[in-house]
């Protein structure tokens, strides 16, 4: 609402200027609240004036149990899911591997190795990432498993030779506006989207768009592309919370040597 | 194919000839003669020639400082002499190395080669207690015949590989931010915290540690903790190639990094194990700017082969000594 329709509604209520002006004063908290999701108001900034997503973040979702809506099961909460339109668009072929996925997701997930968990899954998987970030790049540090993701926002274009042979793809961002638009590409296809067995294939392109909605919290949309398991591509969208607490910090978790680590005794002086 | 490509290509290639190492060392237990990689080219230019190792003194630093005024120290970076082959003479050769290349080659005067990377005590060695040196003398053996899986190093499974190791393992990235110093190594990552934090609860144990950083005016301050005992310290505790003395959990570790100039770091680390040495001990190296270094996406675990061939070998061996006894 502007203030000139503020002002030709109240006049219409027959409020004085006094009024319409206390009324705004009572409200301009709240307009700033969502001028600052128009971008304008009180996000953190580098000081080139792009939003700074720098610091720790994480889903309260559990989209990481499955993308879509689901009821609970044993072992993972229900969720009313990420993804638009609620349904992924399998194709026939690709939903029958999908299902048999997640028929076999107690030993099948490749999250359960540690494998990097790629993109967009890290991004969702309930354990904490950190942002650091200059003019030029993003660097995404995830605790699990301990992978690293750059994103660069220098203008550099994908390389030309593309092998399929990145967990994580190959980010390239740009700015519209105040949001951070990212394009991914040249991934390989031993990666899934999550513990229900949603998966892609080598020709996995994802387009996602970070913005920051208040200085705590990230709009996190994805566009999830892949004419061998997709028949259309298909948007997730999922808030990601800054975490605050005291002295809180990404602690190592290179969780795949959890399998050698008995190996490996503390020497001791016998 | 551009410079970021060639590049790429390059660490594809140095990770792969790692595995190929690992792989010829597998081979080499079964007793067939396999080429050895490090021999192959012995002469190669660059870290393996260089023959000395002066000690940087401070300068005055008059290069580019971030807005919170830390010394710019971000960029490429790659090892000076410091090879993972051997700790206390880097081109000595691999101890122990069974390979026919390794065996045949003469070495010259200890002087002519670099010097130890330990810097203090002044002797280059290691001053561990009877016993440890007992248990890494063991190591060294087993590496060539891993009948226990001990003797597999910790690296060769992916665990990050620790400090100083980490310094000339391979080429690593500084990325710097307000608060943060970021090290991405071939084998995982550091975050410096400078922000003043405690250290995590002591009961919590880590490959790499915890690391809290200050700056005192040109160095980099670094004080690490709560490390698991698993991991190795340096590679070789003193001798071989990628073979070493655990650590302990009481490790603690302090590094300084003074930047002396536009290309170069002074590094020295000082290492305190009261349960493994008798006194605390340090590593000197000199970390030297690389543009044309860039850090490729770290994923081992998923395909780790290497590995794959040193079980293969061994259960191969296994069989064939059954076989024997038969």
């Amino acid at each position: 609402m502007n203030l000139k329709s503020t002002l030709q509604r109240s006049r219409s209520l027959g409020l004085g200027i006094g009024a319409v002006l206390a009324i705004c004063f009572l409200i301009s908290p709240v307009l700033a609240g969502s001028d600052s999701a128009g971008g304008v108001g009180k996000i953190p900034r580098l000081a080139g004036g792009r939003p700074d997503f720098s610091g720790i973040w994480q889903t309260t979702s559990a989209a990481d149990q499955g993308l879509e809506p689901h009821e609970a099961r044993k072992g993972a909460p229900p969720s009313a899911g990420i993804v638009e339109g609620d349904v992924i668009p399998y194709t026939p072929e690709a939903l029958e591997k999908k299902k048999k996925n997640f028929e076999t997701r107690a030993t099948a997930d490749p999250r359960l190795k540690c494998w990097t968990l790629g993109t967009p899954r890290g991004i969702y998987y309930p354990e904490p990432f950190q942002v650091f970030q200059r003019a030029q790049d993003l660097t995404l540090v995830f605790e699990f498993g301990d992978s690293v993701r750059t994103i660069h926002t220098d203008g550099t274009l994908h390389p030309v030779e593309t092998d399929h042979e990145f967990w994580l793809g190959d980010s390239r961002g740009h700015w519209e506006g105040d949001t951070l638009v990212v394009d991914v590409r040249d991934f390989n296809d031993q990666t899934w989207l999550s513990r229900a067995g949603d998966f892609h294939d080598e020709a996995l392109h994802v387009v996602e768009r970070w913005k920051l909605i208040d200085g705590n919290t990230i709009d996190y949309r994805a566009t999830i592309e892949d004419p061998k398991v997709y028949s259309r591509p298909w948007n997730i969208e999922v808030y990601l919370y800054r975490h605050r607490e005291k002295n809180f910090q990404l602690i190592e978790n290179y969780c795949y040597t959890q399998d050698y680590d008995q190996y490996y005794p503390i020497p001791k002086q016998q | 194919m551009t410079t970021t490509e060639s590049v790429q290509t390059m660490v594809r290639l140095s990770v792969a000839a790692y595995a190929l190492a690992l792989a010829s060392v597998a081979v080499a237990q079964q007793g067939q003669p396999a080429p050895s990689t490090r021999a192959a080219s012995p002469a190669a230019d660059g870290i393996a020639n260089e023959k000395s190792f002066a000690a940087i003194e401070s300068g005055k630093w008059t290069g580019k400082r971030l807005p919170d005024g830390q010394p710019d120290v971000a960029g490429d970076w790659s090892n000076t002499i410091a090879n993972h082959d051997n700790f206390t003479d880097p081109q000595g050769g691999i101890p122990g190395d069974p390979s026919p290349v390794a065996r045949s080659r003469k070495l010259g005067p200890r002087e002519e080669r670099a010097p130890s990377r330990v810097s203090d005590p002044a002797d280059g060695e290691l001053p561990y207690q009877p016993w440890a040196r007992a248990k890494q003398q063991e190591f060294a053996v087993g590496f060539f015949n891993a009948v226990k899986p001990e003797y597999i190093e910790p690296l060769a499974r992916c665990a990050p590989s620790g400090i100083p190791k980490s310094f000339y393992w391979h080429g690593y990235e500084i990325r710097q931010y307000p608060g943060y110093v970021v090290f991405l190594f071939g084998s995982g990552w550091r975050i410096i915290h400078l922000d003043g934090k405690p250290h995590l609860p002591a009961n919590i144990k880590l490959w790499n540690g915890d690391s809290r950083g200050h700056w005192e005016g040109i160095t980099l301050v670094v004080d690490t903790t709560n490390y698991n005992g698993k991991g190795m310290i340096a590679t070789s505790g003193a001798t071989a190639r990628i073979r070493g003395i655990h650590e302990s959990e009481a490790l603690h570790v302090v590094e300084r990094f003074k930047r002396v100039d536009a290309n170069t770091i002074s590094y020295e680390v000082t290492i305190d194990d009261p349960n493994v040495y008798s006194a605390p001990w340090k590593v000197s190296l000199r970390l030297t700017k690389d543009a044309n270094y860039l850090i490729y996406e770290y994923a081992c675990h998923e395909g780790n082969y290497a590995m794959e061939g040193i079980l293969r070998a061994g259960r191969a061996k296994d069989k064939a000594a059954e076989t024997v006894a038969k």
